[in-house]
């Protein structure tokens, strides 16, 4: 019953609060003793036993279930700490529907169930205010869909061999317009509401989402892997270019955050592509790193952004830090993991990884100034950020252990 | 094969629609010809649910976006091309290219889903986009009937709660944002 629960749960803690809305108080006790039991019912999930109490066949994988305690964890933390100007019901309220939708996805039996349950999640963020138009918003999540959903047809059609490896091509060109990277960037509004903009996408959902499709897609088209691989460390290779010589050349603060989320899937990317466990562990803990650190800091970086207000103090300099991988954060240990698998696939593409490690140097040192002077709640929660990701970066093994690798 | 046709007729009508008549026939057209495909698949219950769900979105675009058929309106010539060549194109590859049984139902689904996305990519309204998207949702819980195990009803009480879902959307403001 659990996954029913993982599911169901955050779903109507989110309902809750929307309908409750009126009365901010009642909707954030309802919508956290809702989510706190979702999270529950995720944590004692047993990974890969399947539950079928609604007709219908759930199990997590065990990364699947780590991504998603991760993500709650996040969850809890922007809004126990949310910035003064944020309503914690409405984030609550969207930080559940989230939820939901990534405990569905991580459950889905089939590859069909999560192409819908995306589509759904899209409508859903798009129907709401926002500065882009209806349409925008669900053009890039819309073309991953059909992508997706045309790929798996190819996979499962009889004919000549080119069907399955074309069919590989288009599971990771439309799990990479999913998540809006590199080359499907979705269009970005810096001064838009966090919930409805792209970054929910790359910094929320993401992870599950990516784990997801590709376990799936690998039993769909299993003799593909080698496609697989070199399509991911491609597509990771190019992100990591773009995205961190972006995230330091752009102009605007909050396209520097969204291109650095990019870079990092870059990294993940690469770390999903190799085959070796390594690699797997190297993806987990920067998706870790995304999910418990770069996504919050994001959001306790928008007032700054907005007053303009950039800051040279210790904590920018730490935070900066921990945004470029350096020791003792978490984005040590998977740049190191990276290399060592990428050293035991091909060494020159080690190499590249390596020397590609640098561009992380000159965009985190301006993504860490852009924190500006965080004071109360906000000072409090780069705190807590930076030492789960310390804590993460030290010890990795129980994080590890945690998704089963 | 005319449940075929008629999903591809329906998308036809989708891709080259602009009023709320135009939409709804067209979806209508396409929730008939998916019915009947899932139904000859033996999938009774879920021909059910693709019915409900098709005909409720159906229904409710009758109700909401621009008012009339709008079909071809001025400049739809590029439309119209993409809609004959996604068609002849869907043809080729699931009689010829991809063999064995259940070439209807490939040429249903890949008609569909190709005809759907180049919509959502074009220049297009808040009504057609929710058009688009229950035809999608439909399209994507049909051709999980390729599989060679049988996908159950899931996918397709899935999609028809997302067409009735989506035909409750409202979009605020002049171009929904």
């Amino acid at each position: 019953m659990a996954p029913e629960l993982a599911i169901g749960l955050p779903a109507a803690g989110s309902l809750c609060a929307a309908a409750l809305r009126a009365r901010p108080k009642a909707a954030f006790a309802t919508a956290a003793v809702l989510g706190l039991g979702g999270v529950a019912a995720m944590t004692l999930s047993i990974p890969g036993r399947a539950s079928a109490q609604l007709g219908i066949s759930l199990a997590m994988s065990a990364e699947s279930r780590s991504l998603l305690i991760a993500a709650a964890a996040a969850l809890a933390l922007v809004v126990a700490l949310a910035p003064v100007l944020v309503e914690r019901a409405t984030l609550l309220a969207w930080g559940l529907a989230g939820l939901a939708g990534m405990a569905a996805i991580a459950a889905a039996p089939s590859l069909d169930l999560i192409i819908l349950v995306v589509l759904a999640l899209a409508v859903l963020q798009a129907a709401s205010a926002g500065s882009r138009p209806f349409a925008t918003r669900l053009r890039g999540p819309v073309f991953a869909v059909v992508v997706l959903a045309l790929a798996a047809a190819s996979a499962r059609g009889d004919g000549p061999p080119i069907l399955s490896r074309l069919a590989a091509v288009g599971l990771v060109a439309g799990l990479s317009a999913a998540l809006g990277t590199m080359p499907y960037i979705h269009r970005f509004e810096p001064e838009e509401r966090t919930a409805t903009s792209p970054i929910p996408w790359m910094g929320f959902i993401g992870p599950v989402l990516a784990l997801a499709v590709l376990a799936r897609a690998r039993d769909l088209v299993p003799s593909e892997g080698a496609v697989f691989g070199a399509l991911m460390i491609g597509l990771g290779l190019l992100n990591m270019l773009w995205g961190s010589l972006a995230s330091w050349r752009t102009e605007g603060g909050a396209s520097a955050w969204h291109y650095s989320f990019m870079a990092d899937w870059g990294l993940a990317l690469c770390g999903l592509g190799l085959a070796v466990v390594d690699g797997q562990r190297a993806a987990l803990l920067v998706l870790y790193g995304i999910l418990l650190s770069r996504l919050p800091l994001y959001l306790w970086s928008r007032q700054s952004l907005r007053e303009k207000r950039p800051n040279d103090r210790p904590i920018n300099l730490l935070a900066a830090a921990m945004l470029a991988g350096s020791a003792p954060f978490a984005g040590f240990a998977a740049r190191v993991l990276l290399l060592r698998g990428a050293t035991q696939v091909y060494w020159p593409l080690a190499l590249v990884i390596g020397l590609g490690l640098l561009l992380w140097l000159a965009p985190s040192l301006r993504l860490g100034r852009s924190l500006g002077l965080p004071r109360g709640r906000q000072a409090w929660g780069v705190g807590v950020a930076l030492t789960l990701n310390v804590v993460i970066g030290l010890y990795p093994q129980p994080f590890l252990l945690l998704a089963g690798l | 094969m005319a449940a075929a046709f008629a999903t591809w007729l329906g998308a036809f009508f989708i891709v080259l629609s602009e009023g709320r008549r135009g939409l709804a026939l067209g979806l209508a057209l396409t929730t008939i010809g998916f019915t009947v495909l899932v139904w000859i698949g033996g999938e009774q219950l879920a021909a059910g649910a693709v019915l409900l769900g098709g005909a409720v979105a159906s229904i409710q675009r009758l109700r909401r976006g621009r008012e009339g058929w709008g079909v071809m309106p001025p400049g739809s010539t590029s439309r119209l091309v993409l809609a004959i060549g996604a068609g002849l194109l869907a043809l080729w590859i699931s009689t010829s290219v991809m063999t064995g049984p259940g070439a209807t139902l490939r040429f249903a689904v890949l008609t569909s889903l190709a005809m759907m996305g180049a919509r959502a990519l074009s220049d297009i309204q808040p009504a057609a986009v929710l058009t688009v998207v229950a035809a999608l949702a439909l399209s994507v819980a049909v051709a999980s009937g390729m599989a060679d195990t049988g996908p159950g009803p899931s996918p397709y009480f899935a999609a028809g709660l997302i067409a009735l879902g989506v035909s409750a959307v409202r979009v605020s403001g002049s171009d929904g944002a």
